[in-house]
């Protein structure tokens, strides 16, 4: 697993953790039943703080991204998709807030803005494609 | 068991007038690496002296591994491993030599770490200490912390001469050895950058004094560095409200909490919050030692660059 680690940023080293790995699981780099390095590779690889390593994969497992199985390490949950709708969206409206409070500021139009997020969904599907993802 | 490694209740070391320590009460957390920062001379090797039973405290106490310190000095020191601010050993003997000497004082003593860690940090074995380069000798003190398998390490700028490469690998072997180890690492150091990767709790003192103590991931989740413009904005500091800075028409507040509703607030006001960003260690590090300094005209806080050139 790549991850890229910007510790001296504000973000939360755990945060970039958890993004960066819903990233690939959106994108299909990883998918359903993939076993994740343990916790304490990733933080010898990274060379961060294995309590670090493990926040991220705890609110992951939360979260619904990962499962672990006990003493049998960690892998992408089988069916990410069982939250509710109306949680999904809870958790996804602040980002939306930001995307619309951003763009306006910068002056761009509200379908230039909705444009760019259509064309990441598209960047995704192509990555997706890329690696064969064949639950799609 | 207690859950700390280190707890310190109100420390104080004086030496004739200066307060190098002044009261300070520190909780280390076992398990954690806990990065212990300050600017030189802000009591740093003081505290871990004191630790270790090197020095006497002239008032307050602390435990280390649930041991008083200064009462049971022997049981501290063969649970801690401990690298020195001057990293200064026998200059004649090398570290071969070093190894064979001290290896009888530590119970767990291990041969295999040596020779692991010798191999990584690439060290010359046979030459004499005091014929090795800074880099090397940090090298040789942190080979001698190692194979002692403490418990507890406490290491007194590490870091100090090591090039990049003997840096990530130090980091390498905290991150994989140590914490994963589930062992407890007190880091002093100015290299804020190598701190912020590997440590998850800091502690960080200015004149003997704590000026914060916190996990790192909850230090950066909740400072916030706000910008606003406006007329009238609020002035002054306290509460959650560390600094507040004039810069032309706008005003910058350091937030340790809340940051959003006071932002909503200053907004409710009339000002216009250009942005809300959140800080890295360093950023943090210069906003709260800055924070000391008398703050007289507009610009107030303003640092003079030079005299941080040693966080570089």
């Amino acid at each position: 697993m790549l991850l890229h680690l910007n510790p001296a940023s504000g973000v939360p080293i755990y945060l970039q953790i958890e993004n960066q790995v819903k990233h690939y699981v959106a994108a299909g780099a990883l998918k359903p039943g993939d076993a994740l390095p343990s916790v304490r590779k990733v933080a010898a690889d990274m060379r961060i703080n294995p309590n670090t390593v493990a926040r991220a994969y705890q609110n992951l497992e939360r979260d619904g991204v990962l499962r672990s199985v006990p003493g049998g390490g960690t892998y992408v949950a089988e069916n990410p998709g069982g939250l509710l709708k109306s949680e999904k969206i809870r958790r996804l409206r602040p980002y939306a807030r930001q995307i619309a409070v951003e763009g306006t500021q910068l002056r761009l139009e509200p379908h230039e803005i909705v444009n760019l997020v259509e064309q990441e969904l598209q960047s995704l599907e192509v990555m997706d494609e890329r690696v064969g993802n064949p639950n799609r | 068991m207690n859950e700390l490694a280190i707890q310190t209740d109100r420390l104080v070391k004086t030496y004739c007038e200066l307060r190098a320590v002044d009261e300070l009460s520190i909780n280390v957390p076992r398990g954690s690496v806990y990065g212990f920062l300050g600017r030189n001379g802000a009591g740093k090797t003081s505290t871990m002296r004191m630790l270790l039973g090197l020095a006497r405290p002239t008032a307050g106490g602390a435990t280390v591994l649930g041991f008083p310190i200064g009462r049971d000095t022997l049981a501290i020191l063969h649970r801690t491993a401990y690298v020195t601010e001057g990293k200064i050993l026998y200059g004649r003997l090398t570290a071969r030599e070093l190894v064979r000497f001290t290896k009888g004082f530590y119970p767990n003593w291990s041969d295999e770490a040596v020779a692991k860690y010798a191999r990584r940090f690439d060290i010359p074995m046979d030459r004499p200490f005091a014929k090795l380069s800074l880099g090397n000798r940090t090298k040789v003190c942190l080979l001698l912390a190692l194979a002692q398998q403490a418990e507890l390490l406490i290491l007194d700028e590490p870091t100090s001469g090591l090039d990049p490469v003997a840096v990530d690998e130090f980091q390498r072997v905290v991150a994989e050895d140590l914490a994963g180890d589930g062992r407890t690492v007190l880091i002093s150091s100015h290299q804020l950058a190598d701190v912020e990767r590997i440590a998850d709790w800091v502690g960080l003192i200015d004149y003997g004094r704590l000026l914060l103590e916190a996990r790192l991931d909850d230090i950066k989740s909740q400072y916030r560095l706000i910008t606003a413009a406006g007329t009238g904005l609020p002035q002054s500091k306290g509460g959650d409200i560390l600094s507040a800075n004039s810069d032309g028409n706008f005003r910058k507040y350091l937030l340790r909490a809340n940051a959003d509703a006071f932002a909503a607030e200053l907004g409710n006001q009339g000002a216009t919050i250009t942005e809300v960003s959140p800080l890295g260690l360093r950023e943090i590090f210069l906003e709260l030692v800055r924070k000391e300094e008398p703050c007289t005209s507009g610009n107030a806080g303003e640092i003079p660059v030079t005299s941080f050139s040693s966080l570089e």
